[in-house]
């Protein structure tokens, strides 16, 4: 009975997975939610333009799966001193139209970039490069005017900064439509609002890469809408934007998370009346219980993050080594009336209806209230909510802040007096000098020691309380294999996909 | 009395006085939530989050741990106190700009029905939608968005009867006598349209506490964490297939509202309205 | 005759549109937070005068009234102009989601009359009797009942009963009519609930005053058979008010449309609305709410013509 049973079983299984791999012809089909809004990949800045381009066009540097920088088109790479860094070149690799890729493309590329009527997003990577030059033996120098190299080295991982074909350019295409990179995919075809096509190259400089004939993309805008076409088996691939469509999802298919380098933060207004006490920030950090706000709005489904995030290991202190991420209202207590509000006091978090914010208000909220603290929530309207936090013009808020594996991407904009996002009213001169010392340090671990020391500082001086980061969450049907999300949300992970 | 026969005739139908039993007992729960209510509605507790029906919490939990039954029993005090205010403030304001359209006519009634029409160019829902969304949800906000929709259809209804009114020949005598509009609209006008006054306010009371809730649904009611009706149902819908009950019984808790209202109000209607009278 | 009614009503209807284009576009203008702002968002990398430059692209450094003068110059010419977001033009936005949004008020509407009608009909006819009570309190039920709990039970109940029905996931009628039709069903039939309860109790009161007429009194005393009356004389007379029931009713439906569209996922033009409103995307929030306007004066003015075709004693004034 039972062997009949099983075999019975097996056959089902069988005719299935020979269901699956016979439709599928090794085409990916990936329901996604955003449409591309152009392809030139110098130019776009939109989010689902990259993920299509990343697969398309590829730079002199990429992340590996840990997000460490590897070198991609260029073969090798090394930085003499704080002012330089020196490329040299990847050998034999092909663009998609069958022409070499040369020194000459890649110079043609950055000077495209570089040009102000041009108006790249990456132009302003490259402020504080002084020259660049093709130096012989297929190598490429950068000079820069400040002592700052490590951290423009992510930069040439960026989309915005793939290598494009001069010949290609020069002869008139339209980049927003045509493409012409030396990544593993070539764009097959576009229908907007509908479906971008991926085809496989088949002279990428890696053998036997990518494993799948094809990618689709199909634009599926309504959550439910993905999560059913996944579950009637009419995509292989789908992107997930909310936790709790993971509940329609259960049994049979695959699901992948993986923690974002995003971060939702309370942002605190340091000259607000009790904020201006440290003490005060700090008992924030201890009033609240982090796991619980990403059990009642995320569904367990992120985790909680520090100064840097933990998963870039390089750098981040872990919030484990802290007593700050730990929730104790009893040290909040103290602290409250060690600052003379032993009674609490009363503030207001502003916020709008968006990416879950006021869920996170409400239980941030209600766990303030455990310590006496009365915050009042200002839900308004996005609009409305980006002109407050534009003129500082609230107590506290909460939102989501995107993040980086380089610490002084991360860190400078944001926490420095005159940073562009430091909408805190946050100033502290010993934090100041830190972050223009990790700018221009190259030793790794004197930027190592220096970043530690601010984390640290950030973390006592608490202008910021880091609550967590949300996972990239992806579903797929089970013969999916060696799809992998990245923290930086990309999807290069696509060109080692195959179907079992 | 009047009053007595009218009553009589109200309550010949069963279906009338239950209906006015139910409302009433509505009522008193908004009035006294704390009592009906067995937690905090705002308490969370991580402990029983997205917890089923049962003996501790009647209706369940939602995603935060919040009792639903409490959360119920505030939110039905917020939608009764919204409408209600509301639809008296376009009562108010409809019957001031139908009164004078109708009784003043001319280059008055002009103005005053092309903005009325411009307003009826547009669904009622999404002319709310759109105050919120720009002004931003809070009580007042939303009494003053679902008061200014509701406008048009007093100043319509009111305008109608006194047209009518105006031709009365107690109201002519009236003006003859040298009497000031002011002084016929307050003592012969107002107090014979009391009674279309009094059943429209109740059919629109009705649709006030939908728009309310409709709006709580997308998003654009009371803010949170005050519960409201709607926003419960727009909570839960997310989780409509592994928690349903988080979405429906507030959802049956509005339907029960405004049916007893409708019911009600077709009573009154019968009642004070002879030409319907069957 | 009719032609110059209609275009009498048409012309009228202008100043309605000035004062509902013009009282949108001071109010969106007004609040704080501007197309430029939102698009840049919490992270903005771009320098004073490179926000400057945006704000003379899309024409926002003008004074307000210029703008909308400008914005009125084009719409004369039938140009709704450009989406600040995407680029797109407008009226091409509007021509993607329309569609969606019309398939479910239309499939509603239809709904609502094949349910109210009939129900209200033999709900007059059979006066007082059980049939009467019942479709009585279904109505009543079915204009208490708000769209969102409905559709709420719906869902719950299809989805755990008939798991391969496919109740999300819009595919154009073009594309996959089956698909389409099997989405779009149960979104209509929610949406036409309360319509068909109006309906039905339309249809009612009008069937009643009819029956209670004169010439169907005569008709019967002249032995005319009570169904031939019914059908011949009463119902003819009894669909005039419900017909423009339903004409008023349109404007409900394509209101009610953006709570269907969000509980049943259906990119329709509610959420477009919603959208620009929240992205302050002018040009798109403007030409919505001038097509919505316009098609509802067009469906009012089509409901009085049709008004007239069905009975020729009323005359278009």
């Amino acid at each position: 009975m039972s062997k009949k049973l099983s075999a019975f079983v097996l056959v089902v299984v069988l005719l299935f997975s020979f269901g699956f791999a016979s439709e599928s012809d090794g085409i990916l089909k990936f329901g996604i939610n955003t449409d591309a809004v152009g392809f030139d990949p110098n130019l776009v800045t939109a989010f689902a333009s990259h993920r299509v381009l990343e697969n398309v066009y590829e730079g002199l540097l990429q992340y590996d799966q840990d997000m460490n920088l590897i070198p991609a088109l260029a073969e090798s790479f090394e930085t003499p001193d704080a002012y330089t860094v020196v490329f040299k070149i990847r050998d034999g690799v092909k663009f998609h139209d069958g022409s070499d890729l040369t020194v000459e493309d890649v110079l043609f590329t950055f000077e495209r970039i570089m040009d102000p009527d041009f108006g790249s997003p990456a132009a302003s990577y490259f402020k504080e490069v002084e020259s660049i030059k093709s130096i012989g033996d297929n190598k490429i120098e950068f000079k820069l005017t400040v002592p700052m190299v490590n951290a423009l080295l992510l930069n040439f991982a960026s989309v915005n900064t793939s290598i494009v074909s001069r010949d290609f350019v020069e002869a008139g295409n339209n980049m927003q439509l045509k493409t012409n990179g030396t990544g593993p995919f070539v764009l097959k075809e576009y229908v907007a609002g509908n479906n971008i096509t991926l085809e496989k190259f088949g002279d990428y400089y890696v053998d036997s890469i990518p494993k799948l004939s094809a990618v689709k993309f199909l634009i599926i805008p309504e959550e439910v809408s993905r999560v059913a076409a996944l579950r009637n088996g009419d995509i292989d691939l789908v992107q997930i934007g909310e936790a709790m469509s993971l509940k329609m999802l259960t049994g049979k298919f695959t699901i992948y998370r993986q923690p974002t380098l995003s971060y939702y933060l309370i942002g605190i207004n340091c000259d607000f009346g009790p904020f201006q006490d440290p003490k005060v920030r700090r008992a924030l950090n201890y009033a609240i219980n982090r796991e619980n706000i990403i059990k009642m709005v995320a569904f367990g489904e992120g985790s909680v993050t520090g100064v840097m995030n933990p998963s870039v290991k390089a750098w981040a202190l872990q919030p484990s080594d802290f007593s700050e991420f730990t929730y104790n209202p009893k040290k909040a207590k103290e602290l409250l009336a060690e600052a003379g509000y032993p009674n609490g006091f009363e503030f207001e978090i502003t916020t709008s209806a968006m990416y879950n914010f006021e869920k996170i208000a409400q239980v941030v909220q209600s766990q303030l209230s455990m310590v006496g603290i009365k915050a009042n929530i200002n839900l308004v309207e996005w609009g409305i909510f980006i002109k407050k936090w534009k003129e500082i013009d609230f107590n506290s808020f909460i939102s989501l802040n995107g993040g980086s594996i380089e610490p002084d991407k991360q860190l400078y904009r944001t926490f420095s007096t005159t940073g562009s996002t430091n909408k805190f009213n946050y100033s502290d001169t010993k934090v100041d000098e830190l972050l223009d010392e990790g700018r221009s340090a190259v030793d790794n671990d004197e930027r190592r020691e220096i970043y530690d020391e601010i984390q640290k500082i950030l973390i006592e001086d608490s202008p910021v309380i880091f609550l967590y980061s949300p996972n990239n969450l992806f579903a797929s049907q089970e013969n999916v294999e060696g799809f992998a999300p990245m923290s930086n949300e990309s999807l290069t992970s696509l060109k080692y996909t195959y179907f079992e | 009395m009047e009053f007595k026969k009218l009553w009589r005739k109200f309550a010949r139908n069963p279906l009338n006085l239950i209906s006015l039993f139910l409302f009433i007992f509505i009522l008193l729960i908004a009035l006294f939530p704390s009592f009906f209510a067995t937690h905090d509605p705002l308490e969370m507790d991580v402990e029983y989050f997205m917890e089923g029906p049962a003996s501790n919490h009647f209706f369940g939990t939602d995603q935060f741990g919040r009792d639903i039954y409490s959360r119920i029993v505030f939110g039905v005090q917020k939608s009764i106190m919204i409408a209600s205010l509301s639809i008296l403030f376009a009562c108010f304001c409809g019957t001031v700009l139908g009164v004078a359209a109708g009784y003043f006519g001319g280059a008055v009634d002009l103005v005053i029905m092309r903005v009325v029409d411009a307003m009826f160019a547009f669904p009622t829902l999404i002319l709310a939608l759109f105050i919120i969304a720009l002004f931003g949800a809070s009580v007042s906000n939303l009494i003053l968005a679902i008061g200014i929709v509701y406008i048009p259809i007093f100043a319509r209804t009111v305008r109608g009867s006194a047209i009518a009114l105006k031709e009365q020949l107690y109201v002519k005598a009236a003006k003859a006598l040298g009497k000031t509009s002011f002084f016929i609209i307050i003592k012969d006008i107002l107090p014979n349209i009391s009674s279309v006054l009094i059943v429209a306010f109740t059919t629109n009371f009705s649709t006030a506490i939908l728009s309310e809730a409709s709006l709580g649904f997308l998003g654009l009611g009371v803010p949170p964490p005050e519960p409201t009706l709607g926003g419960m149902v727009g909570e839960g819908s997310a989780f409509l297939l592994s928690a349903p009950w988080v979405a429906l019984f507030p959802g049956l808790i509005i339907a029960i509202i405004v049916l007893s209202i409708n019911i009600i109000g077709d009573g009154l209607r019968d009642t004070l309205d002879p030409k319907i009278s069957k | 005759m009719k032609i110059a009614y209609i275009i009498g009503r048409l012309l009228s209807a202008i100043p309605t549109m000035l004062i509902l284009t013009f009282f949108v576009f001071i109010s969106l203008h007004l609040v704080p937070g501007d197309v430029v702002d939102i698009m840049l968002g919490t992270q903005n990398y771009l320098s004073e005068e490179q926000v400057q430059d945006l704000y003379e692209e899309y024409g926002l450094d003008k004074p307000l009234i210029v703008q909308y003068g400008v914005w009125l110059k084009k719409v004369v010419t039938l140009d709704l102009g450009t989406s600040i977001r995407t680029g797109d033009p407008v009226s091409k936005l509007i021509s993607e989601k329309f569609p969606v949004t019309f398939e479910l008020a239309f499939l509603s509407l239809i709904f609502s009359l094949a349910i109210g009608i009939p129900f209200g009909m033999i709900s007059a006819v059979k006066r007082n009797k059980i049939p009467d009570y019942a479709s009585r309190v279904l109505g009543l039920i079915g204009l208490s009942a708000p769209a969102f709990w409905i559709g709420a039970i719906f869902i719950v109940i299809i989805s755990s009963l008939f798991s391969d029905y496919i109740l999300f996931g819009f595919v154009p009628f073009t594309k996959d009519p089956l698909v389409n039709i099997q989405v779009m069903l149960i979104p209509a039939i929610t949406l036409g609930m309360m319509i068909a309860a109006q309906i039905m109790r339309m249809s009612r009161n009008s069937m009643l005053d009819v029956l209670s007429q004169d010439y169907v009194k005569v008709a019967k005393a002249k032995g005319l058979k009570n169904r031939k009356v019914i059908f011949k004389h009463a119902l003819r007379n009894a669909l005039i008010p419900v017909i423009t029931t339903a004409g008023i009713q349109l404007g409900y439906l394509i209101g009610g449309t953006i709570v269907i569209e969000k509980m049943f996922a259906l990119p329709g033009m509610g959420r477009l609305l919603l959208q620009a409103v929240n992205q302050r995307d002018y040009p798109v929030v403007q030409g919505i709410v001038t097509f919505i306007g316009v098609m509802i004066v067009v469906l009012n003015i089509l409901v009085d013509v049709l008004y007239s075709f069905i009975d020729p004693r009323i005359e278009l004034k």
